[in-house]
């Protein structure tokens, strides 16, 4: 590790305690900053990596890190630096909420108590849900936004917050192309305007690979790490998504066809 | 008025009652509401019941001699606190289901023990268990005003110090931990200062009272409002209220005043789920007009040019 490393991994394990290995033998890194996408198919260990990334879930074998910090040994440490949105189904929707106190938890959780926001972080929450166009929901009940506003919302929690790493699970999960396009444009903008790096799990490389610099191919272990144009190697795609996968060349360009992201452009 | 104010001072069980009911009432503002909140109003009954296990094991360890300074409401307290302890560690990774199934299995765990203890205590001391579940508005004591009043106030101020936590821990559990917020630490003491409120007011004004205080006008506020302030505040006005009335009425007619204000808090969730119903309708009626507005008017100015027509003819 001689330059700073965003995020890494030497032969991480990871079990539920269930039983299930979720990762083994799992060896990367990826230098910092970045703007790195992790995807794989369902159940292919990426939440399961960010979980333990934060400290959340404890490897079983080997260790993994942020910024050369180590996930156990200093927890406390990696928790200030980043700005974390867990899928969207861990967030509980029977707590009348409203959208703007959503907003600023993601900056008053890293306050100490009593957490009384500032006139400083209204601003910075209201300007993040500009960047995700949902100021004018800032009074709404957020139980009662629909799934991809809800989504929107989440990711603005991340950008009004502070500390150098964002991390995103699954932030396009149950959007459509318009709230895709909003999303990936707003962190693609936060990223090149500000010294953070995004750390974004995917199970659909299409809408993000021309903004991506490091993309990581997991499934239980690392199929493939690299420049998205690296990674789209049709062995690779394959061996990620299975048999009916595969990349078409066709005028200069690479696309990539699954059945579960359907045709994705890499040139 | 200022009769009903003498008559008030002069009564000592009525001027108990009145700070039994606001007491109740802030349980029910703030444990009630955050209970609600995390789909864990089940912990209610469940905290409850188990508090019955605890005295029947208090009453057992006296009555057999083994630990005579073993007083059932220690016992009741305890017990609650246990069944927290383990609806929180079933609920560490911020899944409500899971909480539930704790609060059902420690709950009958409790409840069985009780039964069980129950073939071991003399007979005479075997109501005095049920005495758990079965207090009043009107035959509060002083210690249970003590008592009821000091956890009152503890639940009051965790929840104006932590306000911001609880709520954190119940909406993103796992979010809040990953940034850093110490969310375990929240969660156990929300679930405990609660699961101990909750076995005192049992003990106070009656089990079917909490359980009609407690969860219907958290889950009436929660199904109307849309803020978490707004939530507790309207959940004390209910609470007050549906009890004062309950006492009123039961000084006119011959009913238990706990009775009554269970039954009124219990109506507030089902008037408040007509009232979601009819603002829904009202709701999807201004969409609809809305959707055809553009139609309607086409239709209303269609007319004008084939009037025009006819006229020239
Ligand atoms: N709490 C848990 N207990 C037991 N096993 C789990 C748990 N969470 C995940 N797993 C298992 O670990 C594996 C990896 O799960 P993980 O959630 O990391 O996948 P994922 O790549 O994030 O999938 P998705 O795209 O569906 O979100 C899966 O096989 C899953 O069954
Ligand atoms: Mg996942």
């Amino acid at each position: 590790m001689a330059t700073e490393s965003l995020i890494s991994a030497q032969d991480l394990a990871v079990r539920y305690p269930n039983g299930e290995i979720a990762l083994h033998h799992v060896t990367f890194e990826v230098g910092f900053p970045s703007f790195m996408a992790i995807i794989g198919p369902n159940g292919s260990g990426k939440s399961t990596l960010v979980k333990t990334a934060l400290g959340l879930l404890k490897p079983l074998r080997g260790s993994v890190g942020l910024l050369g910090l180590d996930s156990v040994k200093n927890q406390s440490q990696i928790r200030r630096l980043v700005r974390y949105v867990p899928q969207r189904d861990r967030i509980e929707l029977n707590v009348p909420m409203k959208v703007k106190d959503i907003v600023l938890m993601g900056r008053l959780v890293k306050k100490p108590p009593p957490r009384v926001a500032s006139e400083n972080d209204k601003a910075a929450a209201k300007s993040a849900l500009r960047q995700v166009a949902m100021e004018e929901f800032w009074e709404r009940p957020f139980p009662e936004l629909s799934g991809g506003q809800r989504q929107r919302v989440l990711v603005a929690r991340a950008l009004a917050g502070e500390g150098p790493i964002l991390m995103l699970d699954e932030p396009l999960a149950g959007t459509d192309a318009d709230s895709q396009n909003l999303i990936v444009d707003a962190l693609g903008v936060y990223h090149s305007e500000n010294d953070v790096s995004i750390i974004m799990v995917t199970h659909d490389l299409n809408p993000i690979h021309t903004l991506v610099r490091d993309v990581l191919m997991l499934k239980n272990t690392v199929v493939g790490v690299g420049a998205p144009c690296d990674v789209m190697d049709p062995g690779l795609v394959r061996e990620l998504y299975g048999p009916t996968a595969k990349i078409v060349e066709h005028s200069g360009h690479r696309y990539c066809v699954t059945r579960d992201s359907g045709v994705d452009r890499h040139d | 008025m200022i009769d009903i104010f003498l008559m008030i001072l002069e009564s000592p069980f009525l001027l108990r009652a009145l700070v039994g009911v606001l007491m109740i009432a802030i349980v029910a503002s703030t444990s009630g509401s955050f209970l609600v909140f995390r789909g864990l109003s089940f912990m209610t009954s469940g905290v409850a019941h188990a508090a019955l296990g605890g005295a029947a094991l208090g009453l057992f360890l006296q009555a057999s001699n083994i630990a005579p300074w073993f007083d059932p409401m220690l016992g009741a307290l305890v017990f609650s606190v246990f069944v927290a302890l383990v609806t929180g560690y079933a609920g560490e990774t911020g899944i409500g289901e899971k909480m539930e199934v704790a609060v059902g299995v420690s709950f009958a765990l409790s409840m069985s023990l009780a039964v069980f203890l129950m073939y071991y205590i003399p007979p005479v001391e075997v109501p005095s268990i049920w005495g758990y579940l079965v207090g009043d508005l009107l035959l509060l004591n002083n210690l249970d005003i003590v008592m009821l009043t000091g956890t009152a106030i503890l639940l009051l101020i965790a929840a104006i110090l932590f306000n911001k936590e609880f709520v954190y821990v119940s909406v993103d559990m796992e979010g809040s931990t990953a940034q850093g917020l110490n969310a375990r630490a929240y969660h156990y003491l929300m679930l405990i200062t609660s699961a101990l409120a909750i076995a005192l007011a049992t003990k106070a004004v009656g089990a079917i009272l909490v359980y009609a205080i407690l969860v219907a006008p958290a889950a009436a506020s929660n199904e109307l409002l849309g803020s978490v302030r707004g939530v507790m505040i309207a959940v004390f006005v209910i609470a007050v209220i549906s009890q004062l009335a309950g006492i009123a009425i039961s000084l006119s007619i011959r009913a238990s005043p706990s009775a009554i204000a269970g039954i009124l808090a219990a109506l507030s969730y089902v008037i408040a789920l007509q009232i979601k119903k009819m603002r829904d309708r009202v709701h999807v009626d201004e969409e609809l007009e809305q959707l055809l507005r553009p139609a309607l008017e086409e239709i209303l100015h269609e007319p004008a040019p084939e009037h025009s027509h006819t006229h020239e003819d």
